[in-house]
Formats: structure tokens, C-alpha cells, sequence
């Protein structure tokens, strides 16, 4: 709106810039530009006789100076200084004793002089006139010309800026397409998945007397991977709600929730002996819930991979990894990985041991490392085989979360 | 069991009703029990109108509700019953596969009395129904006047 208002005005101006343009362009022409000096000068020089004929003495002077004065005005300097020596030719030819002859007697030397120094500083002062209007002339067109620019560059800006919206609501899509291909996955695959257990264990019930001891053990398998699918769907989809959910983030304490972790844990591993050890852990910065999901990841791994030690060993502890970020890492003595296989580790369904050594659908560290990356950091992890693991995760810091968390975004 | 309130059932896959009578019977809940196969049939039994024109008078004592239904979904049906002064007392149950929180804020908002997801395993199942069938048709007093005797 505010565009269309000013749109008149700003032609208007540029329409009269334009028509001086043209104006300064007629006189660039160095023909007229020289023709226009002696035709000043000639019609000086008539209007001199013209008045001299009436009777008025010594007006020559004025009406030279004043072509001269036209000449550099319009047509620059090559013509300002023609225009001078033309006049001095005339004035001395025209009206210095003796007339009609190009010599100078020496009674008119000083008012030839004053003639000559007039017509010098009227020229001079029209051309320094004329510099100034060039350096004018010169400083609009370089702002006209950044104008331009300017105005290409918030052209591209807006276009960019539409780009951009539409990048946006194409993702909106795309997430929208994802969210309820999720839904249909976790309403429309449990169903099937629930008959197959249902009825197999319906079978099981109704005909346990005449079935033989294989057919009852294929009906066991038939309920074992139908619950194990079940698992798998339910992780999946776990890890896809942890992509998608929103982070609320906020400064936690590291150290209580570890602890509370480790005490969930030992609930169900009573009958083993695991020595837990926590080290000094800082506060950082993000989201409990998830952070919470990540630690009991990596420990209840730690826990299931140290089974076959008797005395089973794990440490969660904290380096200082400089101003920003702090690394936490969760140590184990349990079965440890061959390093050759270190890239698998973060892997969605991707395992380093087969189900009858340790169960589990594999999606535990991607989920780790889903919930760390959305928090800007970084996951690893090292090791040996038969020799413990230790896996680590860098967070920001509490006190540096703002820039991090800009950052990450 | 005498004072035994009608559950109805709205359910569109038929191996999801069958199992479910399955578990209402082992407990001997299944005396009173109405299918509707999707929103559309569970709103015309409750309204008494179009096939169950005819059928006794009075609320149902619970409502055991699927979210995913052909023509009139779920929470379309729950909504609609809520905002009934009517029907608003009659007890509803979801009974779903969705695990979405989505849904289940959906459903408390609209005032749902309790959000079950149905559980894979299949005796989880069977105590699940079960359970809903013995606390909402037996041990829950429903609202006076609404269901009879």
C-alpha cells in the first residue's frame, strides 16, 4: 500500500532527473558544445553594435563577459576558453583604438588587461560551477545505481522469504504425513498382531489335549514372534514419539537422576551383584523425561551385558570438556563389542549379539542417540570384546544452555 | 448374577468382538451384551432409532468404545454422547489400540470416564475386558434413573 501511494511522487521526481539528463546530454555534443560559444559570442557582438549604434558607449564589455559567461555555463571549459579569445579578438579588432586592426596601443593595455582577468574569473567561476554540478551529477547516479541494487536485494529477499514459507509448509506436510503414518502404524499393525495372539492362545486352550508336543511348541513360536513384533512395533514407535515430541527443557540435576535411575533399576536385579559406581555429575540443561530415557538406556544396557559377570561392574561419571559441554559416559565389565563394529552401534534394530546370548530389539541406542542429538550433542562409544564398554554423551552445561540450544536449533 | 448392567460394545473388526466375548463369557458377563460395528449403529441404539427402533428402554451401563470406526469415529460418537444432557451419564469406555497421546487428551477433554489400550498379549486382553466388564456392569452404582433394574 504504502508502495502505490508514493508511486506518483517518486516518478515525478525521476521523470525531471531524467529530463535535465537529456538537457546536459544535448550540450555533451562537442559540435554544438563550440558552436554554441562563438554563436554567444556573435550575438554578443551584434547586440554590442546594435546599442553602440543607438548611442551607448562602452557596453561591449558587459554583453562579451555575459556570452562569455552563457558559453561556460552550458558548454564546459574548451568552449568557455573560445569564447574568452574569441571576445578578446573581437573587443580588440571591434573597440580598442586603433580600430579595425589587431594591435594594441598602450594607453588601452590596462583595459585590455581588466577585460581579459573579468572574462577569466567569470569563466573560472562558471566552471568551478560546472565541477560541482558534475560531482552532483555523478554522487545521484552512484545513489540511483545503489538504490537499484537495494531494491534487487529486498527483491531477493522477498522471494527468498516466500521460498522459505513454502519450505515450511511443505515440511508441516511431510511431518503431518509422518505423524499419522505413525498413528495408522500403531493403531492398524496392533490389531492383526493382538488377533494372532489371541487366537493362537484360544487354540492352544481348546486343543492342548490333541495336539502333539511339536505342534504345541509351534503354537509357542507363533506367540513368541507375534509378541516380539509387538515390542518392536511399540519401540518403534517410542523412537519415532521422541523425534517428534517437543523438548521442554530446563535446568536438571544430573547427579538425582542418575541416582533415581539406578535405584529403578536395582529393583529388578536383586539377585545379582552389580556394584554401581556415580561419580561427580554437574547440572546441565534439557529435557528431564528424555535425558531420564537415555540414562536408563545406557544402564539398563550396562546391566544386561554384565549378566555373565559374577561380580558386575558399573560406573556413570562426568568429564570437563571445556567451558560449554560436559560429557557423562556409562562404564561396564560385561561383554564389551569389537570396535570393527563400532559404527552399527547407534543403528535403529541394528545388534552386536545374537537374541539367544542377549535379547532386546535394538533400538536403545538409537533412541539414546536421538534424544542427545536433539539436545546439540554427541554420542560414542568404545570398547573390546569381552573386555566392558563404556558409552558417552556430551550436554551443554546449565549456565551456557541459551546459546547451545540456539545453536542446535 | 442378578443387577447385571447391558455393556455395549462398539467395535468394527469382528476377531476384536469375538475376543471380547470370549473374555466377557469365561466371567459370565456376556448375558447383556449389544455389538455396534460402528458409530453410526452405537448412536441409533442409543437414540432408540432406524434397526434398534424397537429394542427395551434405558441406558446402557457401559459403553466399551474404539476410536478408529468406519463412518462415525469414535471420538465423534463420545463427543456427541457428552454433550447430550441424556446420554452424558451413560459411563464410556475407550478401548482402543492407539497409544497417542493425542487421542487420549482428546478423549479425557471430552470427557471420557477411563481410557483402556488394548494390550497385545492376550491375557492382558482377556483381564483387561474382564476387568472393565466386572467394575463398570457389577461393582460401579450407574447413574439412578438410567439404567433399569
Amino acid at each position: 500500500m504504502t508502495e502505490l501511494a508514493e508511486g506518483p511522487t517518486r516518478i515525478g521526481v525521476r521523470g525531471s532527473l531524467s529530463y535535465w539528463n537529456r538537457e546536459f546530454q544535448r550540450i555533451h555534443s562537442p559540435i554544438l558544445r563550440y558552436g554554441f560559444s562563438v554563436v554567444s559570442v556573435a550575438v554578443a557582438l551584434g547586440i554590442a553594435f546594435i546599442l553602440q549604434h543607438y548611442g551607448f558607449r562602452d557596453v561591449e564589455v558587459p554583453v562579451l563577459t555575459v556570452a562569455i559567461a552563457f558559453a561556460t555555463w552550458y558548454a564546459g571549459i574548451g568552449p568557455s576558453v573560445l569564447s574568452v579569445v574569441l571576445s578578446l579578438l573581437f573587443f580588440d579588432y571591434f573597440f580598442l583604438e586603433p580600430y579595425y586592426s589587431f594591435d594594441i596601443s598602450t594607453r588601452d593595455l590596462p583595459y585590455f588587461f581588466i577585460f581579459l582577468g573579468w572574462a577569466g574569473i567569470v569563466a573560472s567561476f562558471s566552471a568551478v560551477r560546472r565541477r560541482i554540478e558534475d560531482n552532483l551529477r555523478q554522487a545521484r547516479d552512484h545513489l540511483q545505481v545503489e538504490v537499484e541494487q537495494r531494491r534487487q536485494r529486498e527483491d531477493e529477499i522477498r522471494s527468498l522469504n516466500l521460498e522459505l514459507g513454502k519450505r515450511a509448509l511443505e515440511l508441516e506436510a511431510s511431518n503431518k504425513e509422518l505423524e499419522s503414518f505413525a498413528y495408522s502404524v500403531s493403531h492398524d499393525l496392533r490389531a492383526p498382531l493382538r488377533h494372532m495372539v489371541g487366537y493362537s492362545e484360544l487354540l492352544q486352550r481348546q486343543a492342548s489335549s490333541v495336539l502333539d508336543e511339536k505342534s504345541q511348541r509351534f503354537i509357542r513360536t507363533i506367540l513368541d514372534s507375534a509378541k516380539r513384533m509387538g515390542t518392536l512395533i511399540d519401540d518403534l514407535l517410542a523412537f519415532s514419539r521422541i523425534g517428534r515430541a517437543e523438548t521442554r527443557k530446563t535446568q536438571v540435576d544430573l547427579r538425582q537422576l542418575v541416582e533415581e535411575v539406578v535405584a529403578e533399576i536395582g529393583q529388578d536385579t536383586k539377585g545379582r551383584d552389580i556394584a554401581w559406581k556415580i561419580g561427580t555429575l554437574p547440572a546441565c540443561y534439557g529435557d528431564r523425561s528424555m535425558l531420564r530415557l537415555a540414562v536408563v538406556n545406557l544402564a539398563s544396557n550396562a546391566v544386561k551385558f554384565t549378566r555373565m559377570r559374577k561380580a558386575a561392574e558399573i560406573e556413570i561419571g562426568a568429564v570437563d570438556r571445556g567451558e560449554n559441554e560436559v560429557e557423562l559416559f556409562v562404564r561396564d565389565n560385561g561383554a564389551g563389542f569389537d570396535m570393527q563394529y563400532v559404527d552399527k552401534l547407534f543403528g535403529v534394530f541394528q545388534r552386536l549379539h545374537l537374541p539367544e546370548q542377549f535379547e532386546g530389539t535394538g533400538i536403545g541406542l538409537a533412541t539414546v542417540q536421538r534424544i542427545i542429538h536433539r539436545h546439540g550433542g554427541q554420542v560414542r562409544g568404545e570398547g573390546a570384546l569381552d573386555q566392558g564398554a563404556t558409552f558417552y554423551f556430551s550436554l551443554p552445561k546449565a549456565q551456557h544452555a541459551g546459546e547451545r540450544t540456539a545453536n542446535a536449533s | 448374577m442378578t443387577g447385571l448392567g447391558r455393556i455395549l460394545i462398539v467395535e468394527d473388526d469382528p476377531n476384536d468382538v469375538e475376543l471380547t466375548l470370549t473374555a466377557l463369557t469365561d466371567y459370565n458377563l456376556a448375558n447383556e451384551v449389544v455389538i455396534a460395528r460402528d458409530g453410526q449403529q452405537a448412536l441409533d441404539y442409543l437414540y432408540c432409532r432406524g434397526e434398534f427402533a424397537a429394542r427395551p428402554a434405558g441406558n446402557p451401563a457401559v459403553m466399551l468404545l474404539d476410536l478408529k470406526l468406519p463412518r462415525v469415529g469414535g471420538l465423534e460418537v463420545l463427543q456427541q454422547i457428552k454433550s447430550d444432557e441424556r446420554l452424558k451419564m451413560v459411563p464410556v469406555v475407550v478401548l482402543t489400540s492407539s497409544h497417542e497421546e493425542k487421542d487420549m487428551m482428546r478423549s479425557y477433554k471430552l470427557g471420557v470416564n477411563a481410557y483402556v489400550v488394548k494390550p497385545v498379549d492376550f491375557h492382558e486382553f482377556v483381564n483387561a475386558v474382564k476387568e472393565l466388564g466386572v467394575f463398570w456392569a457389577v461393582i460401579n452404582e450407574p447413574p439412578p434413573g438410567s439404567v433399569p433394574k
